[in-house]
């Protein structure tokens, strides 16, 4: 035996072990991501109606995606979805960047604070949003009266089944639940930046406003671009806080599209449009986070220059 | 909530698979809680006393509706012989039918005249009978004895006698989206002489007594304010605490809160309120809803016999009497209401409740019932918040029900 061909012989081998050893980690990878997205694939390209067996389960071509694209519910339960994402994540941005440079700042009280900010956090979205139902529900209810009180309305609101004021509870409560989130984020960024910074800045006689804008909100925007995207992702993605609120009412009102696919796939039993909603979904989920990857991405590898 | 509850019946769903101990039991598919098992667990013992060569036990479903729906359409989809007998909604009969999950009944030659009419209609699919009606629910108004002298007739005397009231709330009903939404919009459609499919299974929700009823509920909400706006938002249970916190001066609900609104530890209206049918207006007659479960044999059931057998003796009449004594369900057999034992276990007048069963009508007889419903729902609780006209919204929904029909080759 050659020494060239040992040598291949145990390349070989190393790499049949490397395979090996691979598999695992590949199989459960396939199991759990390739095999579900190819069986919602599959489906959505079939007629399959659990509730209309007598149909039969025939091959359609993309029938189902063509019913889901021409139907008027689909592009509203979008165009909320888009509304409420929008909406929530700049107010939880402009809150969070509020709480965080507060929490930034050298106290006493900095560690109780920190504690306290995060709660609303750690909190399980239904029961978060039962207590919002609760506060927001009825013409008596807590809110009423409360802005009754200050005078903020001159008559009672039906929050939750009026379609217009029903987003605000909505957006409320996911901004109070996850502002902490994108605070924690940001907080994490401000304390990477160089103190030295601000202190050169001070002796050159900047002012809080200018240090801010020329030190803080340059350097802290790589982690605000990575919290306004995850949080734009989970937005996109809102179901409980919605289905505990307002079930997607009054009427179709405040329906998301991931409320949609719900009711299409598991309350109607329709496998064949609740799949194609569902690669719809991932599609359009998926588009945007390559997006924001390919017009931020650079300005994040800038940032950390 | 849906999470805990989906395990739940993943959970249940995985017992029932692992733990069959014998082949020739036979199982029972029934909601298991409270004073509804005790009473199916004593009624199966005394099943057991008298067939000792059947095997025969139950198979616990979850409670809320459509989890059991799900759960129903997994196991018989799958074509599981188990459960052999199936306790059904009474709106689950023609969809389970159509698709040829149950049996039908003719050749155990069942003594449909024993029951309820309209209770067999709901149980028929193309001519042929599915189930038999195990206990009925009815929409009924209840009303506050002190505050009202008698119960309003028609709608128009309903409005009037709500105008000066002391009670915040004139009438509270089920105003959510959901499927409760959908019996009550039925009683004020029959209440009008509407209907939502014609005897040919033609769609008619568009006509124009069903824009008059729809306008008459709208108007209550947001022009009369008869009912509260809140009510958009509320669920039986939520109606109840209204009426039995003395909010209300109407309920419309079913016979459960009966037992509740008479316990004086929770309710301020115990001993002053009473039952009568829903009202009607001019060219319609007074119309309650009907709900309420069924028994029915799986079609892939390995011993029909026996299943029918269990079945005969659940609906007997001294065991519909048992439960109506303990869960407070009202029997599903006519001629149990002359005798004096229902009137004890029931603590209201049986007269009365018969006539209001006597007038109860199925909603929509088709195995596409919870889509159609899901459609009209969305419509209706649009008109009611202010999002579309009345006429506008039943014409929308009209035309989704034809749309669904024809999708699911069951247009007339």
């Amino acid at each position: 035996m050659t020494m060239r061909a040992a040598v291949s012989a145990l390349e070989r081998r190393e790499r049949r072990t490397a395979w090996l050893l691979m598999a695992p980690a590949l199989g459960t990878i396939a199991l759990v991501v390739v095999f579900p997205i190819a069986w919602t694939l599959w489906e959505s390209l079939h007629l399959h109606d659990l509730r209309m067996p007598w149909l039969g389960r025939p091959f359609i071509g993309v029938q189902n995606y063509a019913e889901a694209l021409t139907d008027a519910r689909f592009w509203s339960a979008l165009g909320h979805t888009l509304l409420f994402t929008a909406s929530s994540v700049t107010l939880e941005a402009v809150c969070g960047l509020g709480l965080a440079l507060l929490l930034n700042r050298p106290s006493p009280t900095r560690g109780a604070l920190r504690a306290a900010a995060l709660l609303p956090w750690a909190m399980p979205t239904v029961v978060a949003a039962l207590v919002w139902r609760f506060m927001f529900e009825g013409q008596a209810g807590i809110a009423n009266t409360a802005l009754l009180g200050i005078g903020a309305i001159a008559a009672p609101v039906s929050w939750l089944t009026d379609p217009g004021f029903a987003w605000i509870p909505l957006i409320l409560a996911d901004a109070w639940k996850t502002t902490p989130f994108v605070a924690l984020l940001l907080l994490a960024g401000l304390q990477q930046i160089d103190p030295a910074l601000y202190e050169a800045a001070r002796i050159d006689g900047a002012g809080s406003w200018q240090r801010f804008r020329a030190i803080t909100w340059p350097l802290l925007r790589p982690a605000l671009i990575v919290a306004v995207l995850f949080r734009a992702l989970d937005a996109f993605r809102v179901f409980d806080l919605i289905f505990v609120l307002t079930g997607g009412g009054p009427g179709t009102a405040t329906e998301t599209v991931t409320l949609y696919s719900f009711t299409t796939l598991l309350r109607n039993l329709r496998f064949g449009v609740g799949s194609a909603l569902s690669m719809i979904i991932f599609a359009v989920a998926f588009a945007g986070a390559l997006a924001t990857i390919r017009l931020f991405g650079a300005s994040l590898v800038r940032g950390r220059e | 909530m849906k999470v805990v509850a989906l395990s739940l019946a993943l959970a249940v769903a995985m017992t029932a698979c692992r733990g069959v101990p014998e082949p020739s039991a036979l199982t029972l598919g029934v909601s298991a809680l409270g004073t509804e098992a005790a009473v199916v667990r004593g009624q199966l013992e005394r099943f057991r006393a008298l067939h000792p060569d059947i095997a025969v036990e139950v198979r616990a479903t979850p409670d809320a509706a459509d989890i059991r729906h799900q759960l129903y359409v997994q196991w018989l989809n799958a074509r599981a012989s188990e459960p052999d007998v199936l306790q059904l909604d009474v709106i689950w009969t023609p969809e389970f039918a159509a698709a040829g999950w149950i049996l039908p009944l003719e050749r155990f030659q069942p003594r449909e005249d024993d029951f309820f009419s309209a209770a067999i209609a709901a149980n028929r699919w193309r001519g042929r009978l599915y189930g038999l009606p195990w206990f009925v629910d009815v929409g009924m108004l209840y009303w506050r004895t002190d505050l009202l002298k008698t119960p309003p007739t028609d709608f128009a005397t309903l409005a009037d006698q709500t105008r000066d009231r002391s009670v915040p709330y004139g009438l509270v009903w089920q105003g959510a989206r959901y499927e409760g939404l959908v019996t009550v919009f039925l009683e004020h459609l029959g209440g009008f002489g509407g209907r939502i499919l014609d005897d040919q299974g033609r769609v008619v929700v568009d006509s124009g007594e069903a824009v008059r009823a729809l306008e008459y509920m709208r108007d209550a909400i947001r022009r009369d304010h008869v009912v509260p706006a809140d009510a958009l938002g509320w669920q039986e249970e939520h109606a109840r605490f209204a009426f039995q916190n003395g909010q209300a001066l109407m309920m419309r609900n079913w016979p459960y809160a009966v037992a509740l609104l008479q316990d004086p530890s929770q309710s301020k209206v115990s001993g002053r309120f009473a039952l009568a049918p829903m009202p009607a207006a001019a060219g319609g007659e007074s119309t309650a809803a009907l709900g309420g479960s069924q028994l029915a044999i799986n079609a892939h059931s390995e011993q029909p016999e026996a299943a029918y057998e269990l079945m005969q003796f659940l609906l007997a009449p001294a065991q519909m009497l048992e439960r109506a004594r303990v869960a407070g369900q009202y029997p599903s057999r006519p001629t149990l209401y002359d005798g004096r034992e229902l009137a004890d276990a029931l603590g209201v007048q049986p007269s009365d409740v018969r006539r209001i069963i006597e007038r109860a009508v199925p909603r929509p007889v088709t195995p596409v019932y919870s889509e159609l419903s899901e459609i009209l729902q969305i419509h209706l609780h649009r008109a009611l918040s202010g999002q579309e006209e009345p006429r506008a919204a039943l014409t929308a929904a009209a035309q989704s029900i034809r749309y669904l029909l024809q999708r699911a080759e069951l247009a007339p």
